[in-house]
């Protein structure tokens, strides 16, 4: 069974048609790259996935089932979606403290998390005072606290300096090579050709390509050229 | 066999919930007691409602018996305007149930509560629980201190106490259910009115203007009026506590019993609450 599966989905928000009859699989194991431009309705889908925007039509599950039907959601997906979604007066460990309660994650695992993502000298600041790439480390902490099998992140390369992204890579190499499923959206499509196995590529809300690495490169030369290839062959 | 059934309002409200449900709901409400005590706001809004109590409960005893509109100490009435200050803590105690719900979309925190639980009735009625554990400690606090300083006043003056300990008693149970009652309305209030801002604002015009208008225009459905009820509840007299016109107008009226007082509170925050489950708390968290 595919761990995420989308199938017709669509949306529109107002006159604008943001996700348009998309359909995709992605199965266990993989490190898929979600790709588009800005606006291409990446952060809507996995908006939709993950239950929070409605979808008009279509369906989107996770191992089988829509994301408000999991039992024990966080202990099956760990979301990165925004940086900015943390109370600017609590503390790096109070906000985690919260959310492993709410997700029902081990509160020990608390300190470990902080100390996998850099911010144990961080964690008793308030959020308030964080750097955008401290904010993406504390959404990852978040997000691995429950040590879920599917990891799925909108943009987390965003604010994170060189260090950073050398960071992340390393740390998604880790997680796949540990058997998790990853759904990593970015632009940055340098980036991603060195952390993902396989890519989904969208455009104006609809899907283009969803292929393995190999595959898409070996015709085009790099990801970039297959990218901008799929992309203005679709705008015909 | 034995099985748990909760009241229809809450199924209505959340769906059916069973017994591993309830374990749930209490972390949930765990979940957001822990929010409230992690943030300076809460701590804030107590130390003001604490400030405004002591202020009014102050003003109004040093002047009690002052001329021939104000009552003097020894006497009920006197006493219960100094009472009366406490209803800052009912207020402020609403105004933390509105940032209770409403700082989730101010913060963007949304996203994340509803990934941890995409069952939002749920996110809901723990928020109401929470705020209204925390409504329970302000009017606790409220009570205390307005009850304190008309002690002290009626002790220094060398009065007898004009209302018995049963009447003390009651009017101290009436400011923490009153507090706690119109914190789970706040709750419902700020996922209504997403707009932090707006609510709070909100909270005060309806309070302070409103319900003073229409109490003084028309008396006999001052008693019925939500915040008025509260304030009667807390031990205030019927418009004792209003602005205005409304402020202890000639009445015929007479405040609801305690109990008609209680559950109108109590169904203003279920009725809100269900229209609030039914319109603004599916839309989408963008």
């Amino acid at each position: 069974m595919s761990v995420i599966e989308v199938s017709g989905l669509t949306k529109r928000f107002g006159p604008v048609l943001a996700v348009d009859q998309l359909s995709f699989a992605v199965e266990p194991g993989e490190v898929v790259g979600f790709l588009g431009a800005n606006g291409a309705g990446k952060t809507t889908t996995l908006r939709m996935l993950l239950g929070l925007v409605r979808p008009d039509a279509g369906t989107a599950t996770i191992n089988g089932h829509a994301y408000a039907d999991l039992p024990e959601p966080l202990h099956q997906v760990g979301a990165v979606l925004e940086a900015s979604s943390f109370h600017p007066g609590r503390t790096a460990r109070n906000h985690l403290r919260v959310q492993a309660l709410a997700g029902q994650a081990d509160p020990s695992r608390v300190d470990g998390v902080l100390e996998l993502t850099g911010l144990t000298g961080a964690a008793d600041r308030r959020v308030g005072g964080f750097s955008l790439g401290m904010r993406q480390r504390l959404g990852l902490a978040t997000a691995l606290l429950t040590d879920p099998d599917l990891l799925i992140l909108d943009e987390p390369a965003n604010g994170l300096d060189p260090d950073g992204v050398q960071w992340l890579r390393d740390l998604l190499r880790g997680l796949a090579a540990g058997g998790a499923t990853v759904l990593v959206s970015s632009h940055i499509l340098a980036e991603v050709a060195q952390t993902v196995d396989s890519v989904v590529i969208l455009d104006r809300g609809r899907l283009v390509a969803q292929s393995s690495l190999a595959d898409l490169t070996a015709g085009a030369g790099n990801l970039e050229d297959a990218f901008f290839k799929l992309t203005r062959e679709a705008f015909r | 066999m034995n099985s748990f059934h909760p009241p229809r309002t809450v199924h209505v409200l959340f769906g059916a919930i069973s017994t591993d449900e309830k374990g749930s709901l209490t972390r949930l409400i765990r979940a957001e007691l822990l929010k409230l005590r992690t943030t300076r706001l809460s701590y804030g809004l107590l130390a003001t409602a604490a400030g405004l109590t002591a202020l009014f409960s102050v003003l109004e005893a040093s002047r009690a018996g002052s001329g021939k509109a104000v009552a003097p100490l020894y006497t009920a009435a006197g006493f219960n305007a100094v009472i009366t200050g406490g209803v800052w803590a009912l207020l402020l105690a609403t105004v933390l149930g509105v940032t209770v719900s409403s700082g989730e979309f101010r913060h963007a925190t949304a996203t994340q509560t509803y990934l941890a639980t995409p069952r939002r009735g749920r996110v809901m009625a723990a928020k109401a629980v929470a705020a209204a554990c925390a409504g329970a400690v302000f009017g606790l606090a409220g009570y205390v201190i307005a009850a304190g300083t008309g002690l002290i006043f009626v002790a220094a003056r060398g009065y007898h106490v004009p209302v018995g300990d049963a009447t003390m008693a009651r009017y101290g149970i009436g400011h923490v259910i009153a507090a706690a009652l119109l914190a789970a309305v706040g709750v419902a209030l700020g996922s209504l009115i997403r707009s932090q801002l707006a609510a709070v604002i909100g909270v005060f015009v309806w309070a302070v203007v409103v319900e003073s208008l229409l109490g003084g225009l028309f008396n006999a459905i001052q008693p019925y009026l939500p915040y008025t009820a509260a304030t009667t509840l807390a031990g205030s007299s019927l418009g004792g506590a209003a602005f205005g016109p409304a402020h202890d107008a000639a009445t015929t009226a007479a405040p609801l019993p305690f109990a008609a007082a209680t559950a109108l509170i109590a169904g203003v925050a279920i009725l809100l609450s269900v229209v609030a489950a039914r319109t603004t708390v599916p839309r989408d968290v963008t």
